[in-house]
């Protein structure tokens, strides 16, 4: 059994390697160059740090090389900011003058890392027909303040502010369907672990015993949470407006369950369970019924994220070191990103659906990192002043 | 040492026992069709008492009655030479000394921050199907999992890890 276990792993591995020398081949090679001397800013600083928060983002969506000379695209237009900024955008390809975009933009000066976002999201949606993930927020817990808060930054580590002050301990948040809220477990209920949703007072779901890593679905009316009611950690789907159970998905007398992320079409439940001896990852219909085990290699598989895409990401022990997986569910293939000697824990799709975030810890100290699963380096987003740690990135 | 043995056989027995029992067996069979039987840790099967209702109860107790009780990597069995702990708690309660106990679970560090909550709260829940067959009545048993967000000890080696994969008793 063990033997086979082994085997299997190691083609896997091989396998998986010649999988993605074959995508950065396709894709990830060449990037557009990107001019932008030609666009004026204002003297202001609003309009100054518009440019260079645009031009960072460029570079970051990993399909843009910004260049000053010689480029593909050209970028012209003007910034002005007083108290209101006014933005005109217009990109056109350097060979031909044809036009790709051209835009107006107004906002609130102060407002200006938001605009620069949306920008870079458009430029990189004209020229490439791709969704950018500038305008992303990344929710995480961080321990700045001696305490385990909630914090959320934009997608460039940039913008960091506190959201929660319970002086508690806050696990696992993740973003509604919506955008609009986070849910998370904290101990601020009679000291206990109950699931939270910003924007109510009550706990979502306060059971006796374990309410823990609540997950909306896609629909906004479920949730699904680890819940230990019936006397062992399981697998529930519950009702996001009343707390109220609906259904119990598993029935593990011998294991764990954790960890739960939804389909995109929210038909299936993408979670860990250690009813085998160790963690690994399952998907399981929202009615019910038999899961099926996705991950096979690596001693854990562990937070799996479930991208619009179609692609699932996990942690997954290997070697000795946590690293992060990509699996299509459907084919049944999978590979092992390339990371340096550190853990990368919890990993969480970006909504671009090419990169991915999540925690880097060396040392015992823990940050946050962008990887792209193409070809980039791995960018640190927020670091220092203490741990930063299980990101979710908004929708 | 033997006696605590034998009682750690018949807790098991008697786990075991209530699973198959109530019409459990297919759901028991289905398990191991799902998963494997390679259970390489020899996690017990879990009694299945739903847990009581705790609101009004108190969310807090006395940490200094009874030693915690300890565990093996990734594992949530009480372990022979452990169990006498929980004999004791489980005396306490059957004579009223104390009105009931919350049994804290911790984890370790390694693994994931939330497959760590789960552990934890296997880690109390095993503590309480070794408790309830010991006789104490359910209602007086709490569970409450912090997985790995409060260590013992903040040292990043094997003897930091040994205390902090516990399971604490408060007791009220």
């Amino acid at each position: 059994m063990i033997r086979r276990f082994f085997v299997g792993s190691a083609m896997m591995v091989a396998a998986s390697s010649l999988a993605q020398r074959a995508v950065v081949e396709r894709e990830g090679s060449g990037k557009i160059s990107i001019n932008l001397a030609a666009f004026r800013t204002g003297g202001d600083t609003a309009s100054r740090g518009f440019l260079s928060v645009l031009k960072a983002d460029l570079n970051r969506s990993g399909y843009f090389k910004v260049t000053s000379s010689g480029a593909a695209l050209n970028v012209v237009g003007k910034v002005q900011a007083g108290s209101q900024m006014k933005a005109d955008v217009q990109v056109y390809k350097a060979a031909t003058r044809q036009r790709m975009m051209g835009k107006s933009y107004d906002a609130s000066a102060k407002a200006y890392r938001t605009l620069a976002h949306k920008v870079a999201d458009e430029i990189v949606y004209a020229v490439t027909g791709k969704r950018g993930m500038a305008s992303a927020k990344i929710a995480m817990v961080g321990t700045r303040s001696g305490r385990k808060e909630l914090y959320i930054c934009d997608a460039d580590g940039k913008g960091m502010r506190q959201i929660t002050n319970d002086r508690s301990i806050i696990v696992a948040p993740r973003w509604t369907p919506d955008g609009k809220n986070i849910t998370y477990t904290s101990y601020k209920y009679r000291n206990s672990p109950c699931v939270f949703m910003t924007g109510r007072g009550q706990p979502v779901s306060k059971q006796p015993g374990l309410n823990a890593m609540g997950t909306v679905s896609p629909d906004g009316k479920t949730m699904a949470i680890i819940l230990s009611l019936s006397g062992n950690p399981e697998l529930w789907l519950i009702s996001v407006r009343s707390g109220k159970p609906i259904r119990r998905l598993t029935k593990t007398q011998r294991g764990n369950e954790a960890s739960p992320c939804w389909s995109p079409d929210g038909n299936h439940i993408a979670y860990v369970s250690d009813s085998s001896g160790r963690p690994h990852v399952y998907i399981i219909s929202k009615n019910g019924g038999r899961a099926k085990r996705i991950s096979s290699s690596g001693t854990e598989n562990l937070s799996p994220d479930w991208g619009k895409n179609g692609y699932i990401t996990w942690c997954s022990r290997v070697g000795g070191k946590y690293r992060i997986v990509v699996a299509s569910p459907t084919s049944r293939t999978s590979r092992v990103l390339e990371t340096d000697w550190a853990d990368y824990e919890d990993p969480r799709w970006a909504p671009d659906g090419r990169h991915i975030i999540c925690s880097r810890t060396s040392g015992y100290r823990s940050a946050i990192y962008l990887l792209d699963t193409l070809k980039d380096s791995p960018v640190a987003l927020v670091s220092g002043s203490g741990d930063w740690y299980s990101p979710a990135v908004s929708p | 040492m033997m006696s605590k043995f034998l009682r750690m056989c018949v807790f098991l027995a008697v786990a075991g026992s209530l699973a198959l029992s109530g019409g459990c067996r297919s759901k028991n069979a289905n398990d191991a069709d799902l998963y494997g039987s390679d259970n390489l840790y020899g996690d017990p099967l879990m009694g299945d008492v739903p847990l009581a209702d705790v609101d009004g109860l108190p969310a807090d107790g006395d940490r200094s009655v009874v030693d915690p009780v300890y565990f093996a990597y990734d594992s949530s069995t009480v372990n022979s030479e452990e169990a006498g702990k929980v004999e004791e708690v489980a005396n306490l309660l059957n004579k009223n000394k104390w009105q009931g106990v919350i049994v804290e679970g911790h984890t370790d560090e390694r693994g994931s921050r939330e497959y760590n909550l789960a552990l934890g709260e296997r880690r109390s829940l095993a503590v309480r199907d070794y408790l309830i067959s010991l006789g104490v009545d359910p209602s007086k048993i709490q569970t409450k999992s912090y997985g790995e967000e409060l260590p013992d000890n903040m040292g990043h080696d094997e003897s930091a890890w040994r205390k902090n994969r516990r399971a604490v008793f408060a007791m009220y």
